[in-house]
């Protein structure tokens, strides 16, 4: 007993020691290393998915070269490594609402968003009603954004301010096109982003043929394409997911349904959907909200392109515009925490609201509602060419001139 | 009076291709008692298989039809004798159980190996139309049209005419005295289990050609053939055809005159209707009579 007790404090001095000299390296590392964690959910799995996917990387992507790369961000003097908790919400708004509740239990403090309006709106107003912000690339509903909410700050303009950009389009093209019609699908965001296409095609004078809504997810558009052609609109403008946009740009193809111009708000930015129409994808319109060749400078990544060139080291799936718009969500975290200097989540909030920072996706500013500004983070406008997507607007960060109008879908094969 | 004819070219169409993806799902019901909820998972597993065979084999997808219907019928062979069956034995509900837990591993299984991105199988007539007189229809739904007949034909003949059809009928209409005369009805269960889930893979084919899919898309094949039996009946092709014609006719000639938004509202109205007045289907239960 003795013995053992001997040997144990033998054990225990030599413990003791370890542990004083030890201790100020423990506190440096402490010191050099607090951690930041950043919460959310996004769809890996399920009907959002494929998009769900990109914003994911576009997070994961950010947090790595902060972490790995920077070795960190530096916070009212002290070094931060950011900790990302983001959770599959499997598209299911219910299962994503149940995450974000668990998280904000266990203390999470800042939320990025998912993707979908439908499963951004719930879990808002969640991080809301606990007094966390949330900034997020996936919804842009404008139910987000008129609940007077003060928390979620989104990066792109509402839906229905979405489409004021593409309309100056329209209204720049030659001949002018005098009439349009406007396809959505039935769901949140379809919907609020067709009633921008109305607003601000009917402001700039276009005049309004047919609105057709579709069911959330269709499987025929032979009725609406036979409207289609006997009216004969010179534009078509469809708003609704990428899968939905390449069953009625298919449809149009094989029964020669032709307008002077389709504009597909999801689908001609993905290099899958262009493969799928082949030659028949020149010429259609879409929107965009960052390309490798715009001339913004950034903090952590210098320019898109390096920021492509540290995507790539990472994935190997084609890059989109929601990877660089989920970036940013993480750049704009830190650099509205080092502006406020604090992690505490009411003052980066504060400093989110008066944001006005350069990142390589855009100038960075939102509005008093939370969405992005409608003329700093407006989007831009790309046109399939020669299979390429080139931006044709607005005219300072044009790659090429729009094409107008297309040939029939014959000539284009 | 040509929108309304082409409406209704455009439904049977769309119709067409219901019934074959509903066939399966219809015979394995009627045969074996058993809610298939991996029916839509099947169905994709079609579609991804022609897929990778029509690109790796430089082939139409349509030829591909044989190579992914005879590695489906295998695939259901296997599923229904080791997996479903147990389960069918142990409890009434057993089985849907089953079904739906598959059917969300594979769907999981699915996104990982071949990602959540939408894929789309493009033949060369992709973008070619037919013109009947003033009506325009597209080549390849016209062409999956004529490949669904061709097969709910096969498979009708199959049941009516050949020795195989002529024991999944015994053992549907009369499994005990079936047994009685020799016939193993575990291993019938699994050739039309296995059977059904060929002619999915068929329709997975057929639906991959004119539709962008992903793995999400299962659980609306699944409702598709559901709503297809309820509407046709249980366990025939000709059932099957009836209600995806029905359902197809109904969906486009609501989509023209009420709006493309109302075709689901119609769908489920008729569904209800239906089991108001004629539970059975309208061509009834294929193999009720000898109960």
């Amino acid at each position: 007993m003795v013995l053992h007790s001997k040997k144990a404090t033998r054990r225990h001095v030599m413990a003791l020691g370890a542990a004083v000299l030890t201790a100020p390296a423990i506190r440096s590392a402490h010191a050099q290393a607090k951690t930041l964690v950043i919460g959310g959910s996004v769809p890996l799995t399920g009907a959002a998915a494929e998009t769900g996917l990109n914003v994911n990387n576009g997070y994961i992507t950010a947090v790595s070269y902060i972490n790995d790369v920077l070795g960190g961000v530096e916070i009212a003097g002290d070094k931060y490594k950011i900790d990302l908790k983001l959770f599959d919400d499997a598209s299911d708004p219910a299962r994503a609402t149940t995450l974000i509740q668990r998280q904000i239990d266990e203390g999470t403090n800042f939320f990025l968003g998912s993707f979908g309006s439908n499963i951004v709106l719930p879990t808002a107003a969640i991080t809301e009603r606990a007094k966390k912000p949330m900034v997020q690339t996936g919804g842009g509903s404008d139910a987000i954004f008129t609940k007077g909410y003060k928390y979620i700050f989104g990066m792109f303009p509402r839906a229905t301010r979405q489409f004021a950009a593409t309309a100056a389009m329209f209204k720049s093209l030659q001949p002018l096109p005098q009439t349009y019609s406007v396809v959505w699908t039935n769901d949140a965001f379809s919907k609020t982003a067709a009633e921008g296409v109305r607003l601000s095609c009917d402001a700039a004078g276009f005049k309004r043929i047919e609105g057709y809504e579709l069911p959330a997810k269709p499987t025929d558009v032979s009725s609406v394409l036979g409207s289609v052609r006997s009216t004969n609109p010179d534009l078509l403008v469809c708003v609704m997911h990428d899968q939905n946009s390449l069953l009625v740009a298919r449809q149009m193809v094989a029964s020669n349904t032709n307008v002077k111009l389709l504009f597909q708000g999801l689908g001609p930015q993905l290099a899958s959907f262009r493969e799928a129409l082949g030659k028949h994808s020149d010429y259609l319109c879409c929107s965009t909200y960052w390309d490798e060749n715009v001339p913004f400078k950034d903090k952590f990544f210098g320019d898109s392109k390096k920021f492509i060139e540290y995507y790539k080291t990472k994935f190997t799936r084609p890059i989109a515009y929601h990877v660089a718009g989920a970036a940013a969500c993480i750049e704009t975290y830190v650099l509205a925490m080092q502006a406020a200097k604090s992690t505490d989540p009411e003052k980066v909030r504060d400093a989110l609201a008066k944001a006005d920072y350069e990142t390589f996706y855009s100038r960075i500013k939102f509005t008093p509602e939370g969405d992005g500004d409608e003329l700093l983070m407006g989007g831009m406008i790309g046109q399939v060419q020669k299979g390429k997507l080139e931006i044709v607007f607005p005219a300072a960060a044009a790659s090429a001139k729009p094409l107008y109008p297309q040939p029939t879908w014959d000539k284009k094969a | 009076m040509n929108l309304i004819a082409q409406t209704v070219a455009d439904g049977l169409v769309l119709g067409g291709i219901y019934a074959l993806a509903a066939v399966g799902f219809s015979l394995i019901f009627g045969v074996l008692h058993v809610i298939n909820l991996s029916h839509g998972i099947i169905v994709l597993m079609g579609a991804y298989l022609a897929l990778i065979f029509s690109e790796t084999l430089h082939i139409d997808p349509l030829l591909t039809m044989p190579l992914v219907m005879a590695s489906l019928f295998a695939v259901g062979y296997v599923y229904q004798r080791f997996l479903i069956q147990y389960a069918v034995d142990s409890s009434a509900f057993g089985s849907i159980l089953l079904t739906f837990g598959v059917a969300l591993m594979l769907h999981n299984i699915m996104i990982w190996v071949f990602s959540p991105d939408m894929k789309n199988i493009t033949p060369t007539y992709a973008f070619t139309s037919i013109k009947l007189g003033p009506i325009v229809l597209d080549a390849v739904r016209v062409s999956c049209l004529v490949a669904s007949l061709v097969l709910l034909s096969c498979l009708a003949g199959l049941l009516k005419f050949s020795p195989l059809g002529r024991v999944i009928r015994a053992t549907a209409q009369q499994t005990l005295a079936a047994r009685l005369c020799g016939v193993n009805v575990r291993h019938v269960y699994a050739l039309t289990f296995a059977v059904s889930a060929a002619f999915a893979g068929a329709a997975g084919i057929v639906i991959g050609i004119i539709l962008p899919f992903s793995p999400a898309d299962e659980a609306t094949w699944t409702l598709n053939a559901f709503v297809v039996v309820v509407l046709g009946g249980v366990g025939s092709p000709a059932g099957a055809l009836i209600g995806g014609l029905l359902l197809g006719v109904v969906s486009t000639l609501t989509a023209q005159y009420i709006g493309p938004s109302f075709p689901n509202v119609t769908m489920f109205l008729l569904l209800v209707l239906l089991l108001l007045v004629r539970p059975q289907g309208l061509l009834g239960n294929a193999f009720a009579p000898s109960r």
